[in-house]
């Protein structure tokens, strides 16, 4: 390599500062539960302040992807992961579990599943137990207290006695104890009343706030083209569209969602 | 009936009762580990008797090695039991667990089994291995404390090594609740034990927190063991006796339950003395596995859980 390349090499390394990079960049990842695939060569790029809505039938590797993303499958059993998650610089597909969770990320989970048998501010307390947390404790209780105001009147409530609504705030506000700069949602509105979804829906700004990323897994099409910045569609594992709710046709979506007849009648597990 | 007799039938029963709550103190003591690990972990340790006795054989020890009173031997053993705890339950037990089987694509029922196994295995290794080490010989470290009393009125005494346990595990038993509830590891210890994957979502290292806690169980089977050591003679094989009873007073009390660990002693001790008392020495034991099986017909998540 010549001189000149290694100085233009560095001049474009402090000309484009961090921050320019994709925060979050996945590179051809793959998920494999034993033999089978869930998530097939998808790539993806988001930026500070992106929400991003998956969408997708049943099956359709949503889910595994957030758990690729949170190192679940990689931490799970006999399932694994190829390519790589990259987020602010650092190589997820690399850490376990909680070393993810520290790096800034958060994941509220399908069906919610939080500790039936603690109390909602126990819940809460759960999820700031890393130590880079603690301080901010007292901060980030009042914060989550004022967007959900009965989650405040029912800090003392054993959380599996609650309604599914007030479980999926609880487990909203868990996931924001550890102050994420990457929260995703899998099936945000799966089993909620209407009126509790958009409860839910109109807090989602405050939720993610701040140049946060947002990751969206949502069957409610409709719903998650409204609240995001971008969007792709799956489909078998694979991603076959993706673009900005403006630019992209409803019908188009429709018709990626359902796939082309060649995949007709076929799903892979996700 | 003479006010003699009416006087002398309530000291029985006064004398009963107080030396039948004392009694559950120990009991308590004796359960704690079990009630932390099986009650609140979900982890059936089947070696849990027999690490009182190891530790019992630590207290003897440590005392004739140092001359120091037997008590002060605990500032040794208590650390020294929590680091086995944790080592056992790092290199050993996590390797058993249910996710461990289905990480090698085992069924989770031979997840159940696997710990049941080791723990069983353990059992018998440390109760030969202190056969090999210290004999057959029945060892024990009681001195003039053993044997002392305070009396409450002319007729009415308490054993002051009894009275210290009953403090003891009161003290233990509420300072570990606490704990559990109120500490980011005690939280941690909980949630872990209820949703693994979950609390690994919310950044706890699932591995060191299960070996705190078996390390926690350990360091009061630690004291279990001062306390058995200061009460009677042991041998190698007396393990699982202790284990025995220790699953009666924790399914008694409750699992989950720390406190009701305490009561469970508390009415196992009461329930044993006062049927020796009436019916001789014969009927304590039955008497005791009858009250376990009365609750667990009639209350079976236990005295206090809710």
């Amino acid at each position: 390599m010549s001189t000149s390349a290694v100085e233009a090499a560095k001049a474009a390394a402090t000309a484009v500062p961090a921050a320019a990079t994709p925060a979050l960049r996945i590179t051809s990842l793959s998920a494999y539960y034993g033999e089978l695939r869930a998530v097939h060569d998808v790539s993806l790029e988001l930026e500070r302040g992106d929400v991003l809505a998956i969408i997708g039938a049943n099956g359709a590797g949503k889910s595994t992807l957030l758990r690729s993303l949170v190192g679940l499958v990689n931490h799970g059993a006999r399932s694994h992961t190829r390519g790589s998650i990259e987020f602010d610089g650092k190589r997820l597909d690399k850490l376990s579990p909680d070393q993810i969770v520290d790096a800034g990320v958060a994941l509220v989970p399908e069906g919610r599943r939080l500790f039936a048998r603690m109390s909602v501010e126990d819940n809460l307390l759960a999820g700031a137990y890393l130590p880079r947390c603690r301080p901010t404790i007292p901060r980030k209780l009042e914060e989550i207290y004022a967007l959900f105001p009965r989650l405040r009147e029912r800090k003392a409530q054993i959380v599996s006695q609650m309604s599914g609504g007030e479980q999926q705030m609880v487990a909203i506000g868990r996931a924001l104890m550890s102050s994420p700069k990457l929260i995703a949602f899998d099936e945000l509105s799966l089993g909620l009343s209407p009126a509790m979804i958009d409860e839910i829906y109109q807090n989602l700004g405050a939720i993610i706030a701040g140049g946060a990323i947002g990751i969206l897994v949502e069957q409610d099409l409709k719903r998650a083209l409204a609240a995001c910045t971008r969007f792709c569609v799956m489909l078998e594992g694979s991603i076959v569209l993706e673009g900005r709710p403006q630019e992209v046709s409803e019908d188009a979506i429709s018709a990626a969602y359902f796939g082309s007849d060649a995949h007709g009648g076929f799903e892979a597990r996700g | 009936m003479s006010n003699d007799d009416l006087y002398w039938t309530a000291i029985d029963l006064a004398n009963g009762i107080l030396s039948g709550a004392m009694l559950g103190g120990y009991y308590a003591l004796i359960s704690v580990g079990l009630a932390l690990t099986f009650g609140v972990m979900r982890l059936i340790n089947l070696a849990h008797g027999d690490w009182i006795i190891v530790a019992a054989y630590l207290c003897a020890t440590a005392a004739s090695a140092s001359g120091v009173p037997p008590f002060w031997t605990l500032i040794i053993v208590v650390p020294v039991m929590y680091a086995i705890g944790y080592g056992v339950q790092r290199g050993l037990l996590n390797h058993v667990s249910v996710q461990a089987a289905e990480r090698r694509g085992m069924s989770p029922v031979y997840g159940l089994m696997l710990p049941l196994l080791v723990t069983f295995g353990l059992s018998i290794v440390l109760s030969q291995g202190l056969l090999l080490i210290f004999s057959a010989d029945t060892a024990s470290i009681k001195n003039d404390l053993s044997y002392s009393a305070i009396a409450l009125s002319a007729d009415l005494s308490i054993s002051t090594l009894r009275l210290g346990f009953f403090a003891a595990a009161a003290v233990l038993l509420a300072g570990l609740s606490l704990w559990l509830k109120t500490t980011h590891i005690g939280r941690a210890i909980r949630a872990a034990s209820d949703d693994p994957e979950t609390a690994a979502l919310m950044g706890m290292r699932t591995p060191h927190i299960y070996s705190v806690a078996s390390g926690v169980a350990l360091a009061s089977a630690g004291i279990a063991g001062f306390m058995v050591g200061m009460s009677r003679s042991f041998q190698p094989f007396d393990g699982p006796s202790f284990l025995l009873m220790a699953f009666g007073v924790v399914v008694l009390g409750g699992l989950g339950s720390l406190m009701g660990t305490l009561v469970g002693g508390i009415v196992l001790g009461i329930v044993q003395v006062l049927a020796g008392t009436y019916f001789g020495p014969a009927a304590e034991q039955v008497a005791g596995y009858l009250v376990i099986l009365m609750v667990l017909a009639l209350r079976p998540q236990g005295l206090l859980a809710k």
